[in-house]
């Protein structure tokens, strides 16, 4: 039996009538469009479903939609502010850190969960902060980079 | 070479970066179409079984089921070769009759397609598969080589009599290896063994295909040979080639894998039998079990040197395991023995191979092809060898490394090699003087080692190395260049865009790519055997070559000189002797446009390239490693790749590619092992949760050297960089866990226990 639930998606309230066996990130992706989620592994071993809900990283291939009733839910989608990209999202690009690209979005957001926890990370906290999330492509080290020249210029900014 | 660059060399972005980094980025998995329907496989849960019946009207009646359909179903479709090689090539004459069905009667395999339904979404598609009856009878299977090779073992495939599927030989035999032993003063040999790899793209295998109003195959894949796909699947369906329209959406990681189809026969026929479109995408076990996967081989080497580190002979007999079904397997036999016996100058090679059918899922390419396996043994020999002559390693890779000019292993001409610079500044980098040959004490042991490798810019001359680029001047002076490659991650648009701006005289993101639907590009042979760059790339730089003469030719007469006379330069036609007089590329594309005076002309380039020549990539790769002798564990401290090349047209791009062939090649060494179960040939290693590909964790402190000088062929002097990322980086992981130890582990992956079992066989 279907059910009606209230999420708000990247700051928009939304509502929807959804099966109590429904996933998260079929929510995301099937329900609502926003296939900026990835689903890679399904058994949560490899991160690129990552979203964050209430600012938290959360694997929604493993989290029941239902869970996440009322809650503020972060996809990827929801990082930048019009054509105004998130710093992690132009430092990702600028320095070379996604190839595929099929992780990106799980470890942009992994990395944005540590940065607002921890503007100032150390290299290895940064790996600390991703270890959930597997890259086939890059061997990491770009991402490393990319997060922490992110965290530089947002410092800049907020010094600003 | 010492032309100025002023596009290429540079570390621009990426053009799909963007999408990729807000979520914009389409893939297949992300298409969606209006009554699409989900489509799902019901796979073997045995490795060899006669399916005796199939019950499907359960699952028919279910509200939401379009069609189930069965290997009787799919009779009217020919069997086909999924690795897509029945064409002639040099190698051994691989043509064998393809025997694989999009469903089949007789499962070969653990995870073999038996059944595929289609229904309105995911869960009825699921639950449709459980009410699916099939009675199995299980048949004998084998799963291991040698013993599918003895007499009386179970039979895999019909067309492959006692399951040898292939025996190939090395194509560039050299001498006489029984003469070159005997004039040996050291000979060293050995039995190594190398593993089923996973490839672990992170976006599963995936398709959408509908049938349009005109009746012909629409196909979203994410195969790296797009036109070959095409062509494959019209034999499939009994179509012309003109009746498929392949698109290849941006795609999720291929490493070879997607150089066979994967996911596009099943999906076109449930479209067919539907009339609908579908969607069908794999889950992560299905691409552990049902996609190709590295071909795994336990081959015999021998070597033979002179006393002063000359090599003399170097033999080779490889068995190699197939699976189920031919797949792209068998070349990687023949790739090994060009790769490896073809690396080091040697007058006397010889290498044969027998690859075998087993009831296991199928065996294919994956970045490197056979190298990986090859470097494996040869450089851990060579290891071995310096130690019996007292040399050291370095020394005796420098004596035996091919010079340009002499032939390479492709039986080519060498075109350009800096091998030797990456030998000297890797060793460097890692500290090798310092580190290497010391005296090891204490619980934790470090030690350094080396590997070095020779790869390709593409297929030539073993198989079809067709390229094709066309490419139009707009009316603002930006160009649309049409090719075909397939958007793996491994930024081939960027690559590209970087080669027709700096001929042209304009800039990379002046660039914009026209690709990825066979009506419109021309035939493209696709992205493997690292040739993108330089075999797209040759062809995009003459089509943009023949364009820029078009500029050229319309500026003189706007400005009033001849067309050597003049240059490009960011945008802007000079007069060399004259910077002053100058003219926008745009204003003369524009002219060339809207014209009015008879001379109409849309600026523009085409090239069909085909390989006469294949320039080698080289490099040498080194790993420090500390192993803790109690436990048995081997971490990775730190790892140095230093590559030639040719011009790097990307830096950043070129480090990307290096950093992720470490992170599979670790995995390789030490981590990813394929199981199979011995008793039940179920596999038991299928997702992320019990096969380890490392995480972020497991990678050490890296370094890539790169050498950056010019080969003389490759389009501004590059050459391949995708597939040599990984190639030596197990064996040089090897060599320096002997260097800590003093063990030397030749069977892959090198687990703890493995360790351990050697240090107590060398204490005893
Ligand atoms: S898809 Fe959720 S963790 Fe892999
Ligand atoms: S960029 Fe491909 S998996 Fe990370």
């Amino acid at each position: 039996m279907k059910q009606i639930a209230n999420f708000i998606v990247n700051g928009k309230a939304c509502e929807l009538a959804i099966e109590p066996h429904m996933l998260l990130v079929e929510v995301l992706r099937d329900e609502l469009g926003l296939t900026g989620t990835k689903q890679s592994c399904g058994i949560g071993h490899c991160g690129a479903c990552t979203v964050l809900i209430d600012g938290i990283p959360t694997l929604s291939c493993l989290t029941p939609a239902l869970t996440a009733r009322g809650k503020n839910i972060t996809t990827i989608e929801g990082l930048a502010e019009g054509t105004r990209l998130h710093p992690i999202q132009k430092a990702f690009i600028d320095y070379g850190a996604i190839q595929c690209g099929y992780c990106t979005p799980g470890m942009i957001l992994s990395a944005k969960a540590l940065l607002d926890r921890n503007p100032n990370p150390s290299r290895e906290q940064v790996k600390q902060a991703l270890s959930g999330n597997l890259c086939r492509c890059t061997g990491y080290v770009k991402i490393v980079d990319a997060v922490l020249a992110a965290a530089e210029s947002m410092g800049k900014e907020a010094s600003e | 070479m010492s032309q100025k660059l002023s596009v290429v060399g540079k570390r621009i972005i990426q053009p799909d970066a963007a999408a990729k980094a807000t979520g914009a980025a389409m893939y297949a998995s992300d298409l969606k179409m209006p009554g699409m329907l989900i489509g799902k496989v019901l796979r073997s849960p045995y490795p060899h079984a006669k399916i005796k019946r199939i019950g499907k009207s359960k699952a028919e009646k279910l509200p939401g089921v379009e069609a189930v359909i069965t290997p009787e179903d799919v009779t009217q479709w020919k069997p086909f070769d999924r690795g897509l090689k029945d064409l002639p090539m040099i190698a051994g004459g691989y043509l064998v009759p393809p025997d694989e069905h999009i469903l089949n009667e007789r499962a070969r395999h653990f995870g073999d397609a038996i059944a595929a339904v289609a229904a309105i979404n995911e869960h009825i598609a699921e639950e449709a598969l459980e009410l699916i009856e099939v009675e199995y009878e299980e048949l004998p299977f084998v799963i291991d080589p040698e013993e599918a090779m003895k007499p009386g073992a179970p039979q895999v495939s019909d067309v492959a009599e006692g399951n040898i599927g292939k025996h190939l030989s090395y194509p560039f035999p050299e001498g006489d290896v029984e003469k070159g032993f005997k004039e040996a003063d050291c000979i060293v040999e050995g039995t190594f063994s190398t593993t089923k790899q996973e490839h672990c793209t992170a976006e599963t295998a995936a398709a959408v295909a509908h049938l349009d109003v005109n009746g012909r195959i629409n196909i979203w894949s994410q195969c790296q040979v797009a036109h070959m796909a095409r062509r494959e699947i019209a034999h499939i369906f009994n179509m012309p080639v003109s009746k498929v329209k392949l698109m290849t959406p941006l795609v999720g990681g291929g490493f070879g894998q997607r150089g066979s189809v994967c996911a596009e026969p099943i999906c076109i026929a449930l479209a067919l039998k539907t009339g609908k479109p579908v969607k069908l995408e794999y889950t992560r076990e299905e691409n552990f079990t049902a996609l190709e996967s590295r071909t795994g081989f336990k081959y015999n080497l021998k070597i033979g040197f002179k006393q002063d580190g000359t090599l003399t002979a170097m033999q080779v007999y490889m068995l190699g395991r197939l699976g189920g079904y031919m797949g792209c397997g068998p070349m990687a036999s023949v790739i090994g023995m060009v790769f490896g016996l073809g690396h080091y100058r040697c007058p006397n090679r010889a290498g044969e191979a027998d690859m075998v059918m087993t009831n296991t899922p199928v065996s294919g390419a994956f970045r490197g092809f056979g190298n990986p396996a090859m470097m494996w043994g040869i450089e851990q020999l060579v290891d071995e060898a310096a130690e019996k002559l007292g040399m050291n390693p370095l020394k005796i890779r420098l004596k035996n490394i091919k010079k340009a000019g002499e032939i390479a292993n492709m039986g080519l001409r060498l075109e350009s090699t800096y091998l030797d610079e990456c030998i000297k500044r890797g060793a460097e980098a890692i500290g090798w003087k310092e580190k290497w040959g010391k005296k090891k004490e204490g619980k934790m042991r470090r030690g350094v080692g080396i590997a070095t490798m020779t790869h390709c810019s593409g297929a030539a001359p073993l198989y079809l190395d067709h390229s094709n680029a066309f490419i139009k001047l707009n009316e603002d002076g930006s160009a649309d260049l049409t090719v075909h490659p397939a958007p793996l991650g491994q930024h081939i648009w960027g690559a590209l865009s970087q080669i027709a701006a700096e001929e042209l005289g304009i800039l990379a993101e002046d660039i914009h790519i026209v690709t990825g639907d066979t009506d419109i590009t021309l035939f493209e042979y696709g992205s493997d055997a690292s040739r993108s760059t330089y075999a797209i790339g040759s062809a995009t730089l003459i089509a943009a070559h023949q364009a820029k003469e078009q500029i050229l030719e319309r500026a003189a007469k706007m400005l009033g000189v001849s067309p050597d006379e003049l240059e490009i330069k960011e945008r802007q036609v000079y007069v060399k002797a004259n910077p002053k007089k100058s003219i926008p590329v745009a204003d003369v594309c524009y002219d060339a446009i809207y014209n009015f005076k008879g001379e109409c002309l849309n600026i523009s380039g085409k090239c069909s390239w085909e390989g006469r020549w294949n320039s080698s990539p080289t490099g040498a790769f080194f790993a420090e490693v500390e192993i803790n002798t109690e436990t048995g564990r081997v971490k990775v401290i730190k790892f140095v790749t230093a590559i030639d090349c040719g011009k790097a047209i990307n830096p950043m791009t070129v480090e990307g590619q290096l950093e992720g062939g470490m992170q599979q090649g670790i995995g390789y060494g030490l981590t990813e092992d394929y199981i199979i179960n011995k008793d039940t040939g179920v596999v038991e290693s299928d997702n992320y949760d019990t096969y380890k590909m490392p995480g972020i964790l497991d990678m050490p402190e890296t370094e890539v050297v790169i050498i950056d000088k010019p080969d003389p062929k490759g389009p501004f002097g590059a050459k391949g960089v995708g597939e040599p990322g990984m190639v030596g980086v197990a064996p040089a992981i090897a060599n320096a866990i002997y260097d800590a130890i003093g063990v030397r582990i030749k069977d892959l992956p090198i687990t703890p226990e493995k360790v351990l079992k050697a240090l107590g066989e060398k204490s005893q």
